[in-house]
């Protein structure tokens, strides 16, 4: 099977779909088969990943030359775990009734654009992929057409289009010093490369990574844009979108970059701190739901960064492992916080245990081996920390638990669709079954951290 | 060359930053656009070389990348639909909010937190 495959269902799904009124159900159902069927794909790369057959060089152009795709351990880990996602909140949404005509297509837009992304060998085509996921992130993000979401949307376009460009500089600068553009030349070639020159490259593209992900400094955006959401477009931004920060920072940092990782491995921890912290502390705060949700993605994404600041193997499993089960987490949280009826508080309660780190929840493993990481790298001050960030989490997890399911004003309304409620459930049982049988998420995870090369 | 492009990036990146900060959304859209083709001119400057045009078929001597200009033309094409988007996005905001300045609509989302906090305490 040619790896074009995951990456070409969605795209003329979604320019046939976006030609039709999204609102009919037949119309929104076969975007769901759509995606269903990229799902499948992209689980079936996990089989050829790293294999003879895992590159597929377009246009038939020779390797080296033509702009090639890749399936490696790490981008199919991420682009299962965000087609899942993308495709749970399809479900969500289009069971609950689809109330914009391009909703349906615009979703597989977006899963094409992650495919791609997580897919390619190209450092110029990750951008051309990450723009078409974003322009369908953005689009995603006003969907209810509310004068809030819109004025959300916009601050999201503005500042994430500002991270992109300095993506693209950033893009132009490992041009100018490597003279390829294909990722594994440019890998090799960067170690001969004057250290300033890589800082500052490195400094561009973290920042860019940085606003996607929501870390400390770049953060502002991110809790607007999700507390307007609709539950299924926050997780899909929060699950999937969010991704794409998490996976750049990957690829381009341990990946690309190792010696800007190195250089700055303290700046990464010291900003995943200072997200962690002020992630959980504004999450107490907050009252709204999504809101608390929004702030507790900053401080999660904290963990991925420091994760990735530890380095070594055992960092960066830890920070695949996180960024994997942190994306089910964030799904689940956001989806079940716009339903109501029978288990939905539960799947509630198992989303929340599962980002505090509470066995058997998948956040448990999460957890488990940033402590290994710690331990290894020999730092009981971030022991300390991810103990002193779960005990906060628990804290915010629970007010809103509180607040949604035990407070009697919420809990009156209309029960929602079996459809909806058992796509929430359906997650929540997800959650539990990673957090009891971890072994294979743990495995593609060392096997992804094995991938980066230097620091794997 | 190098001088001139270097120059004209940093001018142009410079007064898109500069018009981010005005608060009104067209504003906000043209320096957006602004910023936009600082990255493509940096992008053609990083392959920048003298040579024959890369036509087929190639003439005498050194022939200029025709890299850059491939990903420059493909950032121009990116950059004009992110421009489409984000001005029917400011129109939409026109429309539903009847104002493009960025101070009257953050007045608007102060109200609603507060409206928020209202019924907190009611209920």
């Amino acid at each position: 099977m040619s790896i074009a495959v995951p990456l070409l269902i969605p795209w003329f799904a979604g320019a046939a779909l976006a030609l039709l009124d999204g609102r009919r159900r037949w119309v929104a159902w076969s975007a769901v088969g759509a995606l269903a069927a990229t799902f499948v794909a992209t689980c079936a790369l996990a089989a050829v990943a790293g294999g003879e057959n895992s590159v597929t060089v377009a246009g038939g152009w020779p390797a080296g030359v033509g702009i090639a795709l890749k399936a490696d351990a790490l981008g199919v880990l991420f682009a299962v775990i965000s087609n899942g996602v993308l495709l749970a909140a399809l479900v969500f949404e289009v069971s609950a009734g689809v109330r914009s005509r391009l909703f349906p297509a615009l979703t597989l837009f977006l899963s094409a654009g992650l495919t791609g992304l997580f897919l390619t060998a190209d450092v110029f085509n990750f951008y051309v992929f990450f723009e078409l996921a974003m322009i369908a992130a953005y689009s995603l993000a006003v969907y209810g057409d509310e004068a809030r979401q819109l004025r959300a949307g916009f601050i999201f376009a503005v500042v994430n289009l500002l991270g992109s460009f300095l993506f693209l500089i950033g893009i132009a600068a490992i041009y100018h010093v490597t003279g390829t553009l294909d990722m594994a030349a440019v890998a090799e070639r960067i170690a001969a490369v004057e250290p300033n020159a890589v800082i500052l490259i490195a400094i561009a593209i973290f920042v860019a990574f940085g606003v996607k992900l929501g870390l400390f400094p770049f953060h502002f955006w991110l809790p607007t844009v999700y507390g307007s959401a609709t539950p299924g477009v926050a997780a899909m931004l929060s699950g999937a979108v969010a991704n794409i920060g998490s996976y750049g920072i990957l690829r381009f940092g341990p990946g690309i970059l190792p010696e800007g990782v190195r250089l700055g491995a303290t700046v990464l921890i010291v900003i995943g701190t200072l997200s962690i912290l002020y992630g959980a502390l504004q999450a107490i705060s907050r009252r709204s739901s999504q809101e608390v949700l929004a702030y507790s993605a900053i401080g999660q994404a904290g963990y991925v960064l420091i994760a990735i600041g530890l380095g070594g193997p055992a960092g960066l499993t830890a920070a695949i492992v996180y960024a994997v089960v942190n994306s089910l987490n964030k799904a689940l949280l956001f989806l079940s916080t716009g339903v109501r009826g029978f288990l939905v508080g539960a799947a509630f309660v198992v989303g929340a245990f599962s980002v505090a780190g509470v066995p058997p929840s998948a956040g448990f493993f999460g957890k488990v081996e940033l402590f290994r990481a710690g331990v290894v790298e020999d730092s009981a001050a971030l022991v300390a920390l991810i103990f002193l960030g779960g005990a906060l989490s628990f804290v915010y997890m629970f007010q809103i638990y509180q607040h949604e399911f035990w407070g009697p004003s919420r809990r009156s309304g209309p029960e929602s669709p079996a459809a909806v409620r058992a796509v929430a459930v359906g997650l929540a049982a997800l959650v539990i079954a990673v957090g009891l049988w971890p072994e294979p998420l743990l495995s593609a995870s060392r096997e992804a951290a094995g991938v980066l090369g230097g620091g794997g | 060359m190098t001088l001139i492009l270097a120059a004209a990036i940093g001018v142009l990146f410079g007064s898109g930053a500069f018009l981010l900060m005005k608060p009104d959304l067209f504003r906000t859209v043209v320096g957006v656009v602004l910023v936009a083709n600082a990255a493509n001119l940096t992008l053609m400057a990083s392959g920048l070389g003298r040579g024959a045009s890369p036509i087929q078929p190639l003439g005498e001597g050194v022939v200029s990348d025709p890299l850059v200009q491939a990903m420059t033309i493909t950032a121009v094409v990116i950059g004009f639909g992110v421009t489409a988007l984000l001005l029917s996005l400011a129109y939409r905001i026109y429309a539903t909010s009847r104002t493009v300045d960025l101070d009257e609509l953050s007045h608007a989302e102060a109200s609603h937190e507060q409206e928020l906090e209202r019924e907190e305490v009611s209920v």
